[in-house]
């Protein structure tokens, strides 16, 4: 369980003079020399490239037993498709939360988080047995995110112009990659899907794209937060669930059966609870994960889940569960270590979201 | 790659002394390791501050750090640049990115010479 692991990535990384980290088990680029905040600009306006081939990979061939899991409903999705979906615990909690592909009329691809591939086979084989196989080991994970996204996968002779959500197959020296229109920085951008010994040929050529930018994990923390995309381990946990992190519209609510089901309806419909919203400090200063968020009059109405500098507005920005009276515009602050910082509540996205 | 003449903490600290007021501000490995710095808090000019005692934060996209007195004293000045542009002590830690100005009254932490803070950057 604690050995740690590499992505086929790992020696250009290294080469690349990243700053290593373990993420999930993994040793990850958490920055190149360029920094976070050079990083994150790039994807802002031009092209950056991510290494996530730490997510899983599970190949599920019985989709009528995984729609009985999953809160989404995956009958809405023609071949190609892709969709956001959530394994929710019994008591209406996240297991994890993860995109799923049609890959086929009785094949779906489902990419979990790397700390919860592990949970998400298990319930999952629990229901289909040898349906569902984990093939995270057969496949690296790239994701090209930013405006000029387009431009330079084109030049690789991939395809790029099907819908967002979407996911057709290319060719790269022979090898064939699974093109995604999706991602998780707000930007129009792909997540390419590379058997594990073609990747670092792939990596190659991108990198050697003037325009295209390597970045790292603290770019893509950054880059989420911005958009308020949920992160397991923060905004969805096994106590925190799809009706606290206004995730509602990735919950099929009209189908009879998932994972979860009763207790989310009910969570769905009680009173009170708190609600994933959006903080910007007016203030300067950074806020992070566990801190106390007060109204107005110093009461305690919750605490954050997220938070970081955000590169693009230049201010403190934070995900906190907030009780259910706190609305957007109302003044609020942080306890940043003791310092009572000003900010004020917003919907998320802090940032104007472009992906489609 | 550390300047000869200037002293250094093993809290990644330099110090410049200038007469009785010594100026400071952190490592060139010091910010390497922070990363994008993107907040600054700061003593205020007047403040009393004591050696080894944590008197700031440097705060980059993924960490904070405190910033730690190397010696007793008052600020005698602060640099204001930094809260606009705290991102100058990543560019120019030894220079523009200086931190503060204390006028020593006490007792200094225990101060190392370039080589000493090298070998100790070394072992970590």
């Amino acid at each position: 369980m604690e050995t740690t692991r590499c992505t086929p990535l790992f020696a250009w990384h290294t080469a690349a003079g990243a700053k290593m980290g373990d993420f999930a088990g993994f040793q990850m680029p958490l920055e190149y020399p360029s920094g976070t905040v050079t990083e994150h600009r790039a994807v802002r306006s031009g092209c950056g490239i991510f290494d996530v081939s730490h997510m899983g990979n599970l190949r599920v061939t019985d989709p009528a037993a995984v729609n009985r899991l999953l809160t989404n409903d995956v009958t809405r999705l023609a071949p190609g498709g892709l969709q956001y979906t959530l394994l929710a615990t019994p008591t209406g909690g996240v297991v994890d939360d993860m995109m799923i592909t049609r890959t086929g009329p009785t094949e779906l691809t489902i990419v979990p988080n790397a700390a919860n591939t592990e949970a998400v086979m298990a319930v999952l084989s629990a229901e289909m047995g040898a349906a569902v196989a984990d093939e995270s080991d057969q496949f690296a994970i790239i994701a090209v995110q930013g405006p000029a996204s387009p431009r330079v996968l084109a030049g690789l002779g991939l395809p790029t112009d099907h819908a967002y959500m979407t996911a057709v197959t290319g060719e790269f020296e022979g090898a064939v990659v699974t093109v995604s229109r999706s991602g998780y920085t707000g930007e129009h951008g792909y997540e390419l899907i590379v058997p594990a010994d073609s990747a670092v040929a792939l990596w190659e050529a991108l990198a050697e794209v003037p325009e295209v930018t390597p970045a790292g994990l603290g770019a893509r923390d950054t880059l989420r937060t911005e958009m308020g995309y949920p992160l397991h381990g923060h905004e969805l946990t096994a106590d925190i669930g799809p009706v606290e992190a206004m995730l509602g519209w990735a919950v099929a609510w009209d189908k009879d059966e998932f994972r979860g089901r009763e207790a989310l309806v009910e969570r769905r419909a009680a009173a009170g609870g708190r609600r994933l919203r959006g903080i910007i400090l007016s203030d300067r200063g950074v806020p992070r994960p566990g801190m106390t968020v007060r109204d107005a009059s110093g009461a305690v109405v919750g605490e954050t889940t997220s938070g970081t500098f955000s590169p693009t507005l230049r201010h403190g920005i934070a995900l906190a569960l907030l009780d259910r009276a706190v609305s957007p515009d109302d003044p609020v602050t942080v306890d940043v270590r003791g310092r009572q910082l000003a900010g004020t509540v917003v919907r998320p996205p802090f940032v104007a979201a472009s992906p489609k | 790659m550390n300047p000869q003449d200037l002293q250094y903490t093993v809290e990644h600290e330099w110090i410049r002394t200038q007469g009785e007021v010594i100026r400071f501000g952190i490592t060139d490995f010091a910010q390497d390791a922070l990363g994008d710095i993107v907040y600054v808090s700061l003593p205020e000019v007047g403040d009393q501050l004591t050696a080894g005692q944590p008197c700031g934060e440097v705060e980059s996209t993924k960490s904070v750090s405190d910033v730690f007195a190397p010696v007793t004293g008052t600020v005698t000045a602060r640099n204001d640049a930094l809260d606009d542009e705290p991102g100058v002590i990543n560019s120019d830690p030894y220079g523009a990115g200086w931190l503060v100005e204390v006028a020593a009254s006490g007792d200094g932490t225990q101060f190392l010479d370039a080589a000493a803070y090298e070998a100790h950057t070394a072992a970590l």
